[in-house]
């Protein structure tokens, strides 16, 4: 009963934490998100969020710019891969080679986590033991003379 | 199964051999090469319209039909002082043609220094200021020098990034024309 | 003279590693116990070259010896005392001295605790891949990477090193710890290999590998804290973790090592996973190699740059020959390996240290992956992509969420099976703290779901921990009647690995907690003042008193004096500052930190003082960073406290009758 209890206060705080504010992003929101996906031109692995070269801040405002006059996400970022080539990028992009490093981690948790119920599943059962011929010689060379 | 392990080592042995494949052909690349090369090659050029160290403007305009060498620069950068002089030697061999503007935009930098660095070294072309790095942006910099050169009718047509000399600067004149 | 004394050191070091191996091989094949207890002596041998190697390297480094091309590289005569002995590590040559040095020492103490059992195979094996690792440092020291190359004229002056390494006293322990915990990975490593090749894997060589890994893992621990400090005080761009190739680099053995100390306890307890637990430390070894690699082929950007060189290639054969032996080992005696061991229930401790490896493997996959994508795209596709926070905050921060949920249940699972009842008992009060620490930071205005599931599920740990030791200490003073401390200190040395754990499983809470905190609620702006001007961020109110230059050596140094006032109070005058050097184009920033108990107040000095003498200070606020630091401080301590001999172990060995012949083997505890 506890137990219950316990998992309704959990959920409901929960739902309060994810429920969506309802609302779009603002424009401030917007300019820190898209500009923390895309690399600072000038730094070695800065987002132009995080830099304050002077480069990160003149992108900033043309981000900031481009959000106004109500350029898509997609569409700032493409007009940085045009000038800066794809590794301006610092989330892969999901399509083409992408499914590699997104959908590998998954796969392999997911496999990891079925291999894992399947050896649960077997490690339940009754256990087999028949010694091979090879476990005889070993006891037999292990004995003390 | 008896033989269980010999297949995930073989699996495994697999995936590593991919993976050191892999690796050994990226061994001798540079991963900074895609730094160093422009994207903007082929593409038209941005617009500007910049103010210049003398209080004028610099504006597309004023690059419209001409070839043009843009060199972006400042004046605590050590190989920009290297290519200096290469720059300076370039300039006086093109200055007389009409067809031909040189321009040096200044990228990161405070006023006051770009004024006493031209006032010390002397710099024969003209110099805009970037000072929201608006332009520097629309181009596609990353750093310092970089030399752009744009034909008559406004494509980029050649990029050179770090050091030129005036051998360096001739080709990107060749190519903006139209010769090889 | 120094140069042909060092390359004297580091040929006697090869040359010592090689007739060991020999002797070993040969001592082992024809079962000679004397060629045995000879090889041995060997590794002293080796660790003697290191040290004569490194004693010279330091010797030429303090007097300036510029003759020699590493110390005119990374020395000059302006260099303080303390970045001239840190030199040695200052780049790629001198760094793999400092990696034969390490292992020398490994090396010895491994043999020196093991020197009565000299003549046992499993013991020899072990020593003889130690020394083949070793061997191989050596050659690269005398080959790609040679540390006493001359040069021809000696220049008066050297370069120095880089300006950022000189900039902090840190760098006198981080790229050490680093070593310490990475090269000491090569002695389970090197066991594991005996175990295998001689076909004994009882728990002889478990429990003697265990500790060596639990100390390997703690150095590794610290070493990386330590650089997520210098990340956040010295470099100043903010943060402390980049997700950089080299930290990425740092962070894979470590996850790998945090699963074997976990899922070794599985096989002391049940005798299960014994090929998982093998391929777990050869795979940290290997991973251990792959970061040098990765980090010093230059085959990928990052903000570590060091410079390239031959010792790529090199470093890849060496990978592919000890992945290759490792997989073939256990391809070969795998199929003797298996138990027919069992887990009898889905909710129980086995299977949550089954759950925590999936985990920690998965995130290891994650990490390893994001790394060397570039190089995958590079290869398939010809682009050039990078990988960088968004992505691997994305994928790490659910893994890290479902571990901190198996830290704060596992401990309360018993072993094989358990009921409701005892489910209830044990978890259901600590839950209870879970939960109401999550209401309380909804209630505080939190609002961002990882965030709240790390305070919550931390809250849910520690509550358990605190749960144990109470519990604990209670059972104990009913049997001793021991005082507080007295039953507390018996209490943990009877079972020092299970509470120091605990310790650092409450450190890892707390580290935790700080990124859940410093992550979401950060606030950066940039403010532009003029002398006597202020701003307000957060609260806090800084004022730009002026500024002043500081010449000294090659540096030149320009300072902002920001006072900042919270409230009424004056909370001091905080001087961020950037300098620069003669050599490097761009000004190296020094950020200036009001570190707090709830927060930060990070300054940078964006740019320096125009002619209207206006700066741009950078002003982060960043919650619980010092937390970081306490958690690592915490792990540490609960590492050292789980390393402390038990007092179970210490009086069994008073006991035990003294033996009439010494024994030269000791006996499994469990039979193969």
């Amino acid at each position: 009963m506890a137990w219950v209890a316990l998992a309704a206060v959990v959920v409901v705080t929960l739902a309060i934490v994810a429920w969506p504010s309802g609302g779009k992003p603002s424009q401030a929101q917007r300019v820190q998100s898209v500009s923390s996906e895309l690399r600072c031109p000038d730094c070695e692995s800065q987002s132009i969020a995080q830099s304050s070269t002077e480069t990160a801040r003149a992108a900033r405002a043309d981000i900031r710019t481009r959000v106004a006059a109500g350029q898509s996400d997609a569409e700032i970022r493409q007009a940085y891969i045009d000038k800066f080539g794809p590794s301006i990028l610092l989330k892969p992009e999901s399509g083409g080679l992408g499914i590699l490093v997104w959908g590998l981690p998954a796969a392999a948790l997911v496999l990891g986590a079925g291999g894992l119920v399947l050896a649960l599943r077997r490690w339940r059962r009754e256990p087999h033991l028949h010694p091979t011929d090879a476990d005889r010689e070993l006891v037999q060379s292990a004995r003390p003379r | 199964m008896k033989h269980r392990a010999r297949w995930i080592a073989l699996a495994a042995g697999l995936v590593v051999t991919v993976f050191a494949v892999v690796l050994a052909t990226q061994v001798g690349t540079d991963p900074r090469a895609d730094a160093n090369k422009s994207h903007l090659l082929g593409a038209n050029a941005p617009s500007v319209d910049l103010p210049t160290l003398d209080g004028a403007r610099l504006r597309t305009s004023d690059l419209a039909g001409k070839v043009v060498i843009v060199n972006f620069w400042n004046s605590w950068c050590i190989p920009c002082q290297e290519e200096h002089r290469a720059l300076a030697d370039f300039y006086g061999r093109h200055a007389g043609d009409p067809g031909f503007v040189m321009v040096g935009i200044v990228r990161d930098d405070t006023d006051d220094a770009v004024r006493r660095y031209v006032a010390n070294e002397g710099v024969p072309y003209p110099v805009a200021l970037d000072p929201g790095a608006r332009a520097s942006l629309e181009f596609g910099t990353r750093g310092q020098p970089e030399t752009y050169a744009i034909s008559p009718d406004g494509v980029i047509t050649g990029t050179r990034f770090g050091p030129s000399s005036v051998a360096n600067l001739e080709q990107l004149l060749a190519a903006a024309r139209g010769q090889r | 003279m120094k140069a042909t004394l060092g390359v004297l050191a580091l040929a006697l070091g090869a040359s010592g590693a090689l007739l060991g191996v020999g002797t070993l091989a040969v001592g082992l094949t024809r079962h000679d116990d004397r060629l045995l207890r000879v090889g041995r002596r060997y590794v002293f041998v080796v660790l003697a070259a290191a040290v004569l190697a490194a004693g010279v390297m330091e010797w030429a480094l303090i007097t300036h010896d510029f003759s020699l091309q590493y110390v005119a590289d990374n020395n000059a005569l302006a260099t303080p005392l303390l970045f001239t002995i840190t030199g040695l590590w200052a780049a790629l040559e001198g760094s793999i001295l400092l990696w034969t040095l390490v292992l020398g020492g490994y090396l010895a103490f491994t043999a020196h605790k093991f020197r009565n059992r000299a003549t046992d195979p499993l013991v020899a094996w072990a020593l003889l891949v130690g020394l083949v690792v070793a061997l191989f440092f050596f050659v690269l020291t005398l080959g790609p990477a040679n540390p006493f190359k001359t040069l021809a004229t000696a220049p008066a002056d050297g370069r120095g090193p880089n300006p950022l390494l000189q900039n902090h006293p840190l760098m006198a322990f981080h790229p050490p710890m680093l070593y310490l915990g990475y090269v000491g990975f090569t002695v389970p490593f090197s066991f594991a290999i005996a175990s295998l090749v001689t076909g004994r894997f009882g728990e002889g060589w478990l429990a003697e590998t265990r500790r060596a890994t639990l100390v390997a893992w703690g150095f590794l621990t610290i070493g990386i804290i330590l650089g997520a400090w210098w990340s956040y005080e010295v470099l100043g761009w903010g943060g402390y973790w980049a997700w950089d190739p080299v930290e990425n680099a740092s962070l894979l053995p470590w996850l790998t090592a945090t699963a074997f100390i976990h899922s070794v306890i599985v096989q002391e307890r049940r005798g299960m996973l014994r090929v998982w637990n093998l391929s777990l430390v050869i795979a940290t070894f290997c991973l251990t190699i792959l970061g040098t690699f990765l980090t010093r082929s230059g085959i990928l950007n990052s903000v570590h740059s060091f410079t390239q060189s031959a010792i790529g290639p090199t470093l890849l054969v060496f990978l592919g020959l000890v992945a290759a032996t490792g997989i073939g080992l256990i391809a070969w005696r795998g199929d003797r390996l298996r138990t027919p061991g069992r887990i009898d229930s889905p909710v129980s401790r086995e299977s949550a240290f089954l759950a925590n490896n999936l985990l920690f493997a998965a995130l290891a996959f994650v990490v390893l992956l994001g790394t060397v994508y570039p190089l995958i795209a590079e290869a398939l596709q010809n682009k050039q992509l990078s990988v960088g926070e968004p992505y691997f905050n994305r994928m790490t921060t659910p893994l890290g969420i479902a571990l901190l949920f198996l830290m704060a249940v596992a401990p309360a699972l018993p072993w094989r099976q358990t009921s409701r009842e005892v489910l209830r008992d044990r978890l259901l009060v600590s839950a209870w703290a879970g939960a109401l620490a999550m209401v309380v930071a909804v209630a505080l205005g939190a609002r961002e779901l990882a965030q709240v599931l790390a305070f919550g599920l931390g809250a849910f740990a520690v509550a358990g921990i605190a749960r144990q030791y109470i519990i604990g200490l209670r059972g104990r003073r009913r049997a001793t009647g021991e005082a507080w401390p007295v039953a507390l200190v018996r209490m943990v040395r009877g079972n020092a690995r299970l509470y120091g754990g605990l310790v650092v499983h409450v450190g890892v809470v707390i580290i935790a907690v700080a990124i859940a905190s410093s992550s979401a609620y950060s606030t950066k702006r940039e403010v532009r003042l003029t002398s006597g001007q202020s701003a307000t961020v957060r609260g806090y109110t800084l004022t730009y008193t002026g500024s002043h230059t500081n010449r000294s050596g090659q540096k030149n140094t320009v300072t902002a004096d920001v006072r900042i006032r919270r409230g009424g109070d004056d909370l001091g005058t905080y001087a961020p500052a950037i300098s620069t050097f003669p050599n490097a184009s761009e000004g190296i920033g020094t950020p200036s930190v009001r570190t707090g108990l709830r927060e930060d107040v990070y300054l940078t000095l964006i740019s320096s003082p125009n002619q209207q003498g206006r700066v741009i200070i950078g002003v982060a606020v960043n919650p619980m960073v010092l937390w970081l630091w306490v958690g690592g401080g915490v792990m540490a301590i609960g590492t050292a406290v789980a390393l402390s001999p038990s007092l179970r172990r210490r009086t069994r060995r008073v006991e035990e009758p003294a033996p009439v012949a010494p024994p030269t083997l000791e006996p499994e505890k469990v039979p193969v």
